[in-house]
């Protein structure tokens, strides 16, 4: 295997540039996540949203031609799922985590007979060209950052912002305040005046526009094509990845990188080893963004010094049996 | 999951201890009925007729029952593990993995072993495909009580890792170099599950029902029942209590996984002639669907794992008389879950 061209000092951008640009589906989803889950909602169907998103984002950009009108698309369904999330488990209180799994299934499904009813079962799959690369003037022609962060898509830029946007709604906006306020203590919340189920809704809400934005990403961005189950877990990955983060949206993103980087360098060792007949079994590397997933979320687990999950995570906010005595 | 604040006691139990009233479940049921005709609709078909066929088209026929009966197999092992594991609240949704790693484990075990008689190779099989299937469950067992790592996450996860290993398994170390496809030998005729007197539907229907009522009786008659269903009221209670709760973890994901890798290797037994990657059938996903709509209690599951297979053979037909793809099953499974769900929920208010 030729090492240099996995990691000479040449390398080392194309590598940083493609790492930037496979971590946004996950990174979006999950910092969409981390929002929701501070709000005291485990939003499990975070799987299916990503997978509408992507289905889409690939219809509408398939029909109109247009990418634009894919990222909508795809935002859209993300959201509508998020609905179906916030009335389940906001609304009528069922236990979250039966609707996150019960969810996951329903858009496996929903988006396979959709696609499968307009495109039929076929061996060439319809494609569209990906987003072209959009350097930035100036930006863009600084040594090594400009390479690596100016050079890209349009929607990574997006995406950035995006990320930018939630943290700022989060840390520096009254939402954002009611949004912790309710994942910690939903009882003082209320009492404060804030209204629980309408916050978590949009908490949700939130989670569904990064979420199909993040399926959008992928699709519009990356791939061109759809096909069953194309997001392949990446939104477990990406509620893995706030568990890593320990509920920060910087520190998940900054996670979602350490796993592009990741995943773009054992794409690259898997190409310069000559793929089949070497002598590391490529479903290793397949497995192998899994595998790192499991190690990291016990690792942060483990030793995590602080209890960042927040307190109220997972539990439905009953006014009339919210007497709880702590 | 590790939270500090439980919910109320009160709740929870109302959420275990209750089956739902008659009127509730027809209710539900004729929502989602509704709610499936639409989606039989929106996929092209004839939501009428369709259902018609469903239900003619399962039952109308010897072979199409047996098809049926073949389904309730690994649904009602699955089912009946997943049962345990979520009236404590355990979350297991690796079942897929668990099954897998249980039939490769356990169908590579028929293949090697060099005592090739019946009576020792099949319960020998069995049994060690079980394990597998527990010991993938251990691990998730072991990381949610060692360090509360989410069972959720980690068992979900795992399932890719089964994936790819079985990938690898069947391409590489246990492949028959005779073929050109990744796939291993055949299963020894000696490991065969016999069928059933009467039937041609192999042994594990009969090993799923035999522990319908083993699992009634550990769940409602023994302490290691009542130490899960306290687990599931109130996991932070369950330790107050003196329950060591992070070893009752462990054990229901080690029995949970061993169901499953029962299943697997029942399947391998009984139906598959070889080990390959279309063993990855999604059982294990449709068993967590069919556990809710028997709200984890056995008896439940029974049904609900003949109404899943019903559905899903009915399915096939439908496919083939008036072109409604197969996924539409799936969205059907998913939507009545959701009104039942629902429905229980609003009942109660």
């Amino acid at each position: 295997m030729d090492w240099a061209a996995v990691l000479g000092a040449g390398a080392l951008i194309p590598l940083l540039n493609a790492g930037i640009r496979l971590a946004m589906p996950t990174g979006l989803a999950a910092v969409g996540e981390a929002l929701c889950q501070r709000a005291g909602v485990l939003n499990l169907s975070l799987e299916g949203i990503l997978l509408s998103g992507a289905l889409g984002s690939f219809l509408g950009a398939y029909y109109s031609g247009q990418a634009w009108i894919g990222v909508i698309a795809g935002v859209g369904l993300g959201v509508a799922v998020a609905a179906l999330m916030a009335l389940l488990s906001v609304t009528f209180k069922t236990e979250q985590v039966i609707n996150g799994i019960v969810i996951v299934l329903l858009a496996g499904g929903a988006t396979s007979l959709a696609y499968e009813k307009l495109f039929g079962v076929t061996t060439t799959p319809p494609r569209f060209d990906t987003l072209p690369s959009l350097k930035i003037p100036l930006l863009g022609s600084i040594p090594g950052v400009g390479a690596v962060l100016f050079d890209q898509n349009a929607l990574v830029y997006i995406s950035i912002l995006a990320v930018g946007a939630v943290w700022w709604v989060l840390y520096r906006t009254r939402f954002g305040l009611s949004v912790r306020a309710v994942g910690e203590r939903p009882d003082a919340a209320d009492a404060a005046g804030v209204n629980v189920d309408r916050i978590r809704w949009c908490a949700l809400l939130v989670s569904g526009v990064m979420g199909g934005l993040g399926g959008a990403v992928l699709i519009v961005a990356q791939l061109g094509l759809f096909r069953d189950n194309i997001t392949a877990g990446r939104g477990w990955v990406a509620i893995a990845l706030v568990i890593f983060g320990r509920w920060s949206p910087l520190r998940v993103m900054g996670g979602a990188l350490l796993f592009g980087i990741t995943d773009a360098l054992q794409l690259r060792i898997q190409a310069a080893g000559g793929g089949v007949e070497t002598g590391v079994p490529f479903e290793l590397f397949q497995a192998l963004p899994y595998i790192v997933t499991i190690a990291v979320v016990v690792a942060a687990t483990a030793w995590a010094r602080d209890d960042a999950q927040p307190k109220s995570l997972g539990f439905p906010y009953e006014k009339e049996a919210g007497t709880r005595e702590d | 999951m590790t939270a500090p604040a439980p919910p109320p006691a009160v709740r929870s139990r109302r959420w275990k201890d209750r089956i739902g009233s008659p009127v509730n479940v027809v209710g539900a049921a004729a929502v989602a009925l509704v709610l499936g005709a639409g989606v039989i609709a929106v996929a092209g078909g004839n939501p009428i007729t369709a259902y018609a066929d469903i239900v003619t088209g399962t039952f109308g026929s010897r072979s199409t029952i047996t098809l049926m009966l073949g389904e309730v197999t690994p649904l009602l092992l699955i089912g009946l593990g997943l049962a345990i594991a979520f009236q404590g609240r355990v979350w297991n949704i690796g079942a897929e993995g668990q099954y897998l790693v249980g039939a490769v484990v356990g169908g590579a075990f028929a293949i090697l072993s060099p005592v090739q008689a019946s009576v020792v190779l099949i319960p020998a099989a069995l049994l060690v495909g079980t394990a597998a299937g527990a010991a993938w469950g251990w691990i998730v067992g072991k990381f949610q009580a060692v360090w509360g790592v989410n069972e959720v996450i980690s068992s979900l996860l795992l399932n890719y890792v089964a994936i790819f290993g079985v990938a690898y398994l069947v391409r590489q170390p246990l492949r028959d170099p005779d073929y050109y496809l990744p796939q291993s030998k055949l299963i020894p005729s000696a490991a065969r599950l016999p069928d059933l007197p009467f039937l041609d539907v192999h042994a594990g229907l009969l090993i799923g029902l035999i522990f319908v009522p083993v699992v009634i009786y550990a769940m409602g008659r023994t302490p290691f029942g009542f130490k899960v269903r306290v687990l599931g009221m109130n996991r932070d209670a369950a330790r107050a209590a003196g329950i060591d709760t992070n070893r009752l973890i462990v054990k229901v994901m080690m029995i949970s996984g061993g169901f499953a890798g029962l299943a697997g290797i029942a399947q391998v037994l009984g139906v598959e002639s070889r080990l390959n990657n279309n063993l990855d059938a999604g059982y294990g996903f449709t068993a967590i669907i069919t556990a809710l709509l028997g709200r984890m209690r056995p008896l439940g599951i029974v049904l609900s794992s003949v109404f899943i297979a019903t559905i899903t053979v009915g399915g096939d037909i439908v496919q083939r008389s008036q072109q409604v793809p197969r996924a539409a099953v799936f969205v059907l499974q998913a939507l009545f879950v959701i009104v039942l769900l629902v429905a229980d929920k609003l009942a109660r208010r």
